[in-house]
């Protein structure tokens, strides 16, 4: 029935028309094409409607092609907001904030890996602490736990995780400034102490892949991406910590939507208008938590390291296992775009979305000036990820976001009910992907099938030009909760 | 003291990407165990728990949906920070009011009192199912009939 009210764009796009619905204030833009369009859900359109009715909102309301019904707004989603009139919204950003993805390259070829890829993948089992109830190897203590978040990926490297030349190549170089401390709840010290460090369950994942295509060789290389080489890419978030801000924030936000008579189709979207006390303690809470996940994946990405030294025993030089790139995809963050021909800065937010800056942008490092921002779309544990690389395009059409991932076409329950009687670890080591999964259904609900194809979503947004495809990585190992 | 043994009612709500529990119980004191203990149960066997430590919670809320949504993070938390999971839970006070918003923002007027009893989580000797990170207000229910309870919430996983 909705779907009907869409008009189409062009090949990669839909509108949601201003008058879909009561209140909206602008209309919202989908990325999908006729493949993905088939997969939308109603609830999806209903909620990209929705997040268009939320004061001094810039521009349209965004969904990207892996789009998915989430809370209050959809999985998926880009708002931008303006800084006097705008509101921030805990549900914009969402639950796992900073939940994110970080890549590294190396010297090792597949073949060579694939020798001992069992073992490896036991090794690192042992040694990233993951799936529910694990407890990790860091024990914070308040005054640590403080550092961790003010300095984030800094503190880790302070601690001997890593190497300072890692944090150019994360995205903010893995701190935001503006954090602050004081304003998070016990609670929320209390769920983060014995977190840092681990991976968490669910979809998160740590993987050993290989370059298996190429679409962009001056860029790949320049990445330090070569055809048959290993890459390992990490996805987690700021676990326990993150959650419990965004709960705790929630109700403040529920309040205060309430004290300034902001009209919401759906609680869910709870949120403040953006210069208010309200808004500024959540904004500075959610830097902390991105602090926290930046530093949780930092301390990952050694450990992964250290294993692959013991377990091949090379030097790090020949190993050249280096961070190509680390990128947020639940966040907002205060970003200069163009609007109607101005500068303007608006508060961007990013659930579910991966930042995608074009060459050129001064909030790109160095090493990055020149070629444009990396973006790295996880597949699910069968298939294929993607590494992208960001657009001017991008900039004009979306504040400079693309896709985060393939997201779910079925439901936790479905999947387990279809992998019933078969061993998924088997399947996949039949393909030639070893498995080690904490929880005692999870690969059951991680299957390939219960995902949409990664590769019709990147083509949406390849197409689309708001990123460019680089290099498609397949999976030989992976480590679930 | 023993362990208060109770029919657990509960099913487990489908949909795409996280997962839900619709709890019932012949009054709300049973449907809001039952919500505790179908969440648990989505974490872990909860038969293999056991009954070694007792926790009591009071938590207060300004209308019934929040108070369940308060309640269930509580349990969350308590799991996620030290571990500390249910095999049963005693309500020792409910009480729910309907809210009303015309009313002072801050009033708080639901509010409940419960006892856990159960043990900190070992990964060793208990199963790993869902990493429950929140309870949510998606699409959330608490329905009283005449004989009859029924809760529905969805979690983030």
């Amino acid at each position: 029935m909705s779907l009907e009210k869409l008009k189409r764009i062009d090949e990669n796009r839909l509108e949601v028309p201003k008058d879909y619905k009561e209140g909206m204030r602008t209309n919202g833009i989908i990325y999908v094409d006729s493949i993905l369009e088939k997969e939308l859900e109603s609830g999806s359109i209903e909620q990209v409607a929705n997040v268009a009715t939320l004061p001094g909102i810039v521009g349209a309301s965004m969904a990207m092609p892996d789009v998915h019904t989430g809370y209050g707004f959809p999985i998926g989603g880009v708002a931008a907001f303006d800084l006097k009139e705008g509101i921030i919204s805990p549900g914009g950003v969402g639950y796992d904030i900073n939940c994110g993805v970080r890549l590294l390259r190396s010297n090792l070829k597949k073949s060579f890996v694939l020798l001992r890829i069992k073992e490896l993948i036991d090794v690192l089992y042992n040694n990233i602490p993951s799936g529910v109830g694990s407890k990790g190897k860091i024990r914070l203590g308040p005054d640590d736990e403080e550092k961790v978040l003010l300095k984030g990926a800094r503190w880790a490297v302070d601690k001997g995780f890593g190497d300072a030349s890692d944090l150019e190549r994360i995205e903010s170089g893995g701190c935001m400034d503006g954090a602050d401390p004081s304003i998070i709840s016990s609670k929320a010290y209390e769920r983060g102490r014995a977190q840092q460090g681990t991976l968490g369950s669910g979809n998160h994942f740590l993987e050993v892949q290989y370059v298996d295509e190429i679409y962009d060789e001056k860029t790949a290389n320049a990445l330090g991406l070569f055809k048959d080489h290993i890459t390992v890419m990490i996805h987690t978030g700021s676990r326990g910590f993150g959650h419990q801000v965004c709960t705790d924030f929630l109700e403040v936000m529920s309040r205060a939507v309430r004290k300034y008579g902001i009209v919401l189709p759906d609680r869910e979207l709870a949120c403040a208008p953006f210069n208010s006390s309200e808004a500024k303690d959540y904004f500075a809470s959610m830097k902390a938590a991105a602090n926290y996940a930046w530093a949780n994946r930092q301390c990952l990405m050694h450990w992964t390291r250290e294993v692959f030294m013991s377990v091949f025993k090379i030097p790090p030089s020949e190993l050249g296992l280096t961070l190509i790139y680390d990128v947020a995809h639940n966040i907002a963050k205060i970003e200069e775009h163009i609007v109607n021909g101005q500068k303007k800065k608006l508060v961007v937010h990013r659930k579910g979305s991966t930042r995608a800056f074009p060459p050129g942008h001064p909030e790109l490092p160095a090493v990055y000036k020149n070629l444009g921002q990396p973006v790295l779309i996880p597949g699910d544990m069968g298939r294929a990820s993607f590494v992208l690389i960001g657009t001017e395009k991008a900039m004009k059409e979306t504040f400079g976001s693309t896709c985060h991932g393939a997201g779910r076409v079925m439901s936790r329950h479905q999947a387990i009910r279809q992998a019933k009687g078969r061993a998924i670890w088997r399947e996949m080591e039949d393909m030639g992907i070893i498995v080690r999964a904490a929880g005692r259904e999870t690969l059951a609900e991680e299957m390939s099938e219960a995902y949409k194809d990664i590769s019709n979503v990147v083509d949406v947004v390849h197409n689309a030009g708001i990123s460019k495809k680089v290099a498609k990585l397949k999976p030989i190992g992976v480590i679930k909760g | 003291m023993s362990v208060v043994s109770f029919n657990m009612t509960f099913e487990v709500l489908d949909i795409s990407g996280d997962i839900g529990i619709k709890a019932s119980g012949k009054t709300c004191e049973e449907a809001f165990v039952n919500a505790g203990m179908g969440m648990y149960s989505l974490i872990t066997d909860i038969g293999k728990i056991k009954d070694e430590k007792r926790m009591e919670i009071e938590v207060k809320a300004d209308s019934p949906e929040s108070l369940l949504v308060r309640y269930l993070n509580e349990l969350i938390f308590q799991f996620d920070a030290y571990g500390f999971i249910g095999r049963g839970i005693k309500i020792l006070d409910l009480r729910l009011m309907i809210s009303n918003l015309k009313t002072e923002i801050s009033n708080q007027q639901s509010s409940i009192k419960l006892k856990v009893f159960g043990e900190e989580f070992d990964s060793d000797r208990h199963e790993q199912g869902l990493l429950v990170k929140a309870a949510t207000y998606h699409n959330i229910k608490i329905e009283k009939r005449n004989d009859e309870c029924i809760i529905e919430v969805i979690f983030d996983i």
